[in-house]
This record gives C-alpha cells, sequence and structure tokens, in this order.
C-alpha cells in the first residue's frame, strides 16, 4: 500500500470518528438547547397568563389545549418551574404528540393556581436527521478536500522521499557514483539523504577494496605458483631420481591445487559481488548441450550410461559463463562421484533443471557439502568448492537449489528457476 | 624461432627462457613496456609473449603499436588477469592466442608452434617425428604412411607430445591441455591414461615403435631414445 493512501485512509478515518463523535456532542447540545430555550418560552408564557390571572381575568376563561389551570390548596408552598416531557393531545395535529410541559404554581390573591403549558417539542429524530445531515455534508466536504488537497500537498511534500527511493533503486555498483541528493528543507528527509549518501560512499569504498582485492589475489598469488609450477616443470625434466621425481610431483600437483583453489575463491566472491551482468536473458538448452557435448568423452571413459531430455529454449536471465560455470560444476560433479558402468540423468524443463546421477552413499550431510571446502571423501585432488560455487550462483540468481541423497544412493540435484 | 618475452618477473622469464631454449627457441626479453618497444622496433621476432601487468603499463597498448608493423610477429598473452573481457579485449586488439596464468611450459610451447603453423605456415606444415607424419591441415596422421584412424582428442594428444618431445609431461599438464578448465573439476586422470592407451595402441597397430613411456608413474615422456 503506497503512504499516500495510507495517510489517506488514517486521516479519513479519524475525520469519520472526529465527526460522529462531534455529531453526537452537537446533537446533545442541540437538544438540551432546543430544551432550555423552550422552557424559558414556556416559562414567559405561564409568567405571562399568571399576570393576567392577577389583572382579574378568570383562570377558566383562559384555559385552552395548551393551558392547564389547576387551584391548589392554598397552604401548600409555591412550586419552583417544572420541566416534564409529557405526552399529550395535540389539536392541531388531532393526535397525541410528545410535548414539553412547564408548570408553576402562583399564589394570587387568596388563591393557589398551578399553571401548566404544553407546547411541542422538536422531535428526535428531526434533530438526527439535521445533524446526520450536516455532519455527512462535512465529511464528504473533507473527503472532497483531502482528495484534492492533502493528496497533491502530501505528495508535494513526499517528493524528496520519493525521488530518495527512485535514486536508490538505481544506485549500481558497477556505475561506482555515490548517492546524491538534493537538499529537501524537511529535516528528517535530509537526515535520511545524508545518511544514505553516507552509507553509499562507504559501501562503494568496500565494495573496491573487495573487488580490488579479488582481482589483485589472483594476480598476486598466480604468478608466484606461475614461478612455482615453471620451476617444477623445468625440474621434472631434469636428471632426477624417481624419489626426487615423485617429491617433485607432488609439490607441483598442490601447486595447481592452490591455483584453482584461488581461482575458485575468486570466481565466489566475484558473484557475491555481483560482478555478472545479469541483464540479458540467455538460452540455457543451448549452453547445457554445449557443456554436455564437452564432458560426453569423459562420460565414455567413465562407462557411463547417459541420459538427457533438454526441453530447447529455455530462457533464463543469467550470464553466459556462470551459467556454463555452473553446467560445468554440476556434470563433472556427476562423472566423478560415480561409478564404473553408472549412470547421468539430466533434464532441463523451462522451470526446472534436475541432475541425477548413481553414485556412492554419503557419510555427511547434503546441506554441509554445499559449504565451502567440504567434501564427502578425503580425496586430495578435490578443491571441495565445486557445489559451493553451484550454490553462490544459485543465491546470486534467487534460484532454488536442492541436493538430496536417496536411500538406494541416488544423488539428485535440482535447480528452480 | 626468435621470441620476445615481455614480462617483469624475473622467475617467470628464467623458467620460459630455460624450457623454450632446449627447443632451440631463441629467446630475448623486454621487463618493461619502454624496453619492448625499443625491442620491436629495432628486431624482428616470430612471437612475442606479452604480459599485461608491466611495471609501466598494461601490455594491451602494445598491441596497437604492433599493428603498424610491415611483419606483424605473433603475439601470444600470458597474463594472471584471467578475465574474459582483457582476453576478448586482446584478442580484438590483435594478440593470436591469450593464456592466462599460471600455465604449464608444455602447454605455452604448444600454443607458440600452434600459432606459428597457423599464421606462418597457413597450417600446411607436417610435422616429423621418425616414421611419424602429422598433417595439421587435415588432421591426419600416419605412420609409414599408413594413416592411424585417431579421434580430435587423440590427434590433439600426439601433437602436443611430439611437440613437446623428450620431455616429462605431466598427467596434470595434457589433461589440461586436452580439456582445458574442465579438469579443474577432475580430481583424477584416469582419463589421460585412456587417451594415451588408445594412441599407443593405434601407433603399435599401424607398425609404429612405442615412443611412450611412463615417467615414475607421474607423467609421460615421449621421445626416441625410449624403448
Amino acid at each position: 500500500m503506497r503512504l499516500l493512501n495510507i495517510l489517506t485512509t488514517v486521516y479519513l478515518l479519524i475525520t469519520l470518528t472526529a465527526v460522529i463523535t462531534g455529531g453526537y456532542f452537537i446533537y446533545r447540545k442541540l437538544v438540551s438547547e432546543i430544551d432550555f430555550e423552550l422552557g424559558m418560552e414556556l416559562e414567559r408564557q405561564i409568567e405571562a397568563y399568571a399576570q393576567r390571572i392577577s389583572n382579574g381575568l378568570s383562570p377558566s376563561a383562559l384555559e385552552n389545549d395548551r393551558l392547564q389551570i389547576t387551584e391548589l390548596p392554598y397552604d401548600l408552598e409555591e412550586e419552583a418551574l417544572v420541566l416534564s416531557d409529557t405526552i399529550a393531545y395535540h389539536d392541531p395535529m388531532n393526535r397525541e404528540e410528545k410535548q414539553l410541559k412547564a408548570s408553576k404554581s402562583y399564589k394570587i390573591g387568596d388563591k393557589h393556581y398551578r399553571i401548566s403549558y404544553y407546547n411541542l417539542v422538536v422531535e428526535a429524530e428531526d434533530i438526527t436527521e439535521t445533524v446526520v445531515y450536516t455532519m455527512v455534508l462535512v465529511f464528504l466536504i473533507q473527503i472532497i478536500f483531502v482528495v484534492f488537497f492533502f493528496r497533491s500537498i502530501s505528495n508535494r511534500v513526499l517528493r524528496p522521499f520519493q525521488n530518495t527511493l527512485k535514486k536508490i533503486k538505481q544506485f549500481d555498483f558497477g556505475a561506482n557514483e555515490p548517492l546524491v541528493f538534493e537538499e529537501t528543507k524537511i529535516s528528517e528527509f535530509d537526515q535520511l539523504n545524508g545518511f544514505l549518501e553516507k552509507m553509499t560512499q562507504k559501501l562503494l569504498i568496500d565494495y573496491r577494496q573487495i573487488k580490488e582485492f579479488s582481482e589483485n589475489i589472483s594476480h598476486e598469488i598466480q604468478t608466484p605458483t606461475a614461478v612455482v609450477g615453471g620451476k617444477l616443470e623445468n625440474l621434472l625434466n631434469s636428471e632426477i631420481t624417481e624419489d626426487q621425481a615423485v617429491l617433485i610431483y607432488a609439490a607441483y600437483q598442490n601447486n595447481e591445487k592452490i591455483h584453482r583453489i584461488v581461482k575458485s575463491l575468486g570466481l565466489l566472491a566475484k558473484l557475491q559481488n555481483a560482478e555478472f551482468d545479469t541483464s540479458s536473458k540467455i538460452d540455457l538448452s543451448e549452453i547445457l548441450e554445449k557443456s554436455i557435448e564437452l564432458i560426453s568423452e569423459l562420460v565414455i571413459l567413465s562407462e557411463l550410461k547417459f541420459n538427457a531430455d533438454i526441453r530447447p529454449e529455455v530462457f533464463v536471465n543469467m550470464h553466459p559463463s556462470v551459467a556454463e560455470i555452473m553446467f560445468s560444476n554440476l556434470l563433472s560433479n556427476a562423472v566423478k562421484h560415480n561409478f564404473k558402468g553408472g549412470w547421468i540423468k539430466v533434464s532441463l524443463s523451462p522451470h526446472q533443471l534436475l541432475v541425477s546421477n548413481s553414485g556412492k552413499s554419503l557419510t555427511k550431510k547434503t546441506d554441509e557439502l554445499k559449504g565451502r571446502f567440504k567434501k564427502e571423501s578425503s580425496n586430495s585432488d578435490s578443491v571441495g568448492l565445486g557445489l559451493a560455487i553451484v550454490n553462490q550462483i544459485c543465491k546470486t540468481y534467487h534460484f532454488q537449489f536442492d541436493y538430496s541423497v536417496s536411500k538406494d544412493d541416488i544423488h539428485t540435484i535440482t535447480i528452480d528457476f | 624461432m626468435k621470441v620476445l618475452l615481455i614480462e617483469d618477473n624475473k622467475e617467470m622469464i628464467l623458467n620460459i627462457i630455460k624450457y623454450l631454449s632446449q627447443e632451440g627457441m631463441i629467446c630475448e626479453v623486454a621487463e618493461n613496456l619502454f624496453d619492448a618497444q625499443d625491442k620491436i622496433l629495432s628486431f624482428e621476432y616470430d612471437c612475442i609473449l606479452l604480459d599485461l601487468t608491466l611495471p609501466d603499463g598494461n601490455g594491451l597498448s602494445l598491441l596497437k603499436e604492433l599493428k603498424r608493423l610491415e611483419s606483424k610477429p605473433d603475439v601470444l598473452i600470458i597474463s594472471a588477469k584471467n578475465s574474459l573481457e582483457d582476453k576478448l579485449l586482446g584478442l580484438d586488439l590483435g594478440a593470436d592466442d591469450y593464456l592466462p596464468k599460471p600455465f604449464h611450459l608444455a602447454e605455452l610451447l604448444a600454443r607458440i608452434k600452434a600459432i606459428y603453423r597457423r599464421t606462418k605456415l597457413g597450417g600446411t606444415e607436417v610435422l616429423v617425428f621418425e616414421e611419424i607424419q602429422v598433417q595439421y591441415q587435415n588432421l591426419l596422421a600416419s605412420v609409414h604412411g599408413k594413416q592411424l584412424d585417431l579421434t580430435k582428442k587423440e590427434f590433439d594428444l600426439l601433437v602436443f607430445l611430439i611437440t613437446n618431445k623428450n620431455r616429462v609431461l605431466g598427467k596434470s599438464a595434457i589433461a589440461q591441455h586436452l580439456w582445458g578448465d574442465y579438469t579443474d573439476n577432475l580430481s583424477n586422470f584416469d582419463f589421460v591414461y585412456q587417451h594415451i592407451k588408445n594412441l599407443r595402441k593405434k601407433i603399435a597397430e599401424a607398425g609404429g615403435r612405442d615412443y611412450l613411456s611412463t615417467v615414475y608413474g607421474i607423467g609421460y615422456k615421449f621421445g626416441a631414445n625410449q624403448s
């Protein structure tokens, strides 16, 4: 829900509550005011009648349908004004109506009269109707104002915020430019923007350092390993004994392993830094076919049965080299952790890649093997980063990666796009 | 064959010169861009091995200058920066191949020879080793004139072995040559053994001598003085 809509709704709800409570109090006030005014009016009337009686008019001559004069015993004290609601016959309307009755007693001469005077009250429904009508009108006017003025004003007030959001959305590490905001004159937004400016500057510096590190590490470590490798290769070609040859070769192979580790870690860092452009859709089917072609020879040499079911033209947003790496890691794992006469099955549908193969039973949990440097066998040539790389690729591209081993040692990897 | 090695790491230079000079190649060295420019303008080379990160600049800038030369030498970029962009840019600027560091010296030699065959000899050269003849152009190999029925990989392997004859070739170097980056994920090199076995068999069937020998279980050597 948009911020503006929330504000509008909340504002309208508050207004509605205010209008309803306001309406209730206005109703109460109206009723009491009317009663009060009416009471005053009735009192004046009663007083006028009392005056006329004291002027000598006979009470019975005055009496009409609104006026009632009763004589009270003289020794009773004079009654103060009493207002009460009553139902009385109303002549013009020809029916019983709710009326307000005011009565007061006067001692005029030697007589004691109670003069009661009736008048119609404004009916509660009428008041309610008026109040509701007014309030609904007020509320409607509020809505109109909110929609036209409040929203446009709020929109203007929130514009810097919207701009900030837009800029954050467009922020790109690759562009290497920290966010810069204009002053908004709203201190909270300026604080937010200032914070974001500082944060992006810091982020970019960190990012550059990591990037430089992953770039440098390949150069800084690859060069010495290249030197070591070359020395050992030259050494292998000199006059050496078998013992020496074995030692040299062991050093040579471990040197290669260092190279592979650095290369894989560099790749992992690159993936984590999201340095691969993912903007274009690529045909996964085509790349998978190529990867299978590359591995097919190893499949034959390993005496494996290979079964592929690849739906053509499966398009996914991915960097082509990353897709190649993913397939190459999965397929070579399937070949590597297999046995003679085993099988590999690969299927690709628009939303899923499935690689399953026969293999050995695991002693480690499959989730553990997704981690870095976790490997099932203590096979010294294996680096243990293959699945970690696939895992990272899936994380980077928000794919669902699952690895399971069934009871009959069928290893299945599924990747849902 | 005259090679100019443009590289700033002294040990690296020693390794490469040692390996290539055993092959009869004449190696000259430039340790920075300035020296390299000087040498390129003064002498003619068949091949230039170019490192990209040099103390006084990026090796890529040299490629533009090389383009202006009348007889352009082959250029093989050897770089520790294994980035796709560098590779594409380098090849685009006229380099003939790109070999990321670290590499096997045997692989370096094979690449230099391959480029040389492709650019200078138009691929028509016939490689002869004793009774074995290899024609690159049509990927044919024969023993005593009798054609061998080799797969593409076996052919590549034979060329690699002959190019690096009389050298100890580690299994990993052979695997790297045949399968490239795929070997990163392959822990054992049984596959190399399979290919070696098949190649041996095919040469023997055609009446060729067995020039391949196992070296202490760590690799292979291809040479006339073997058993």
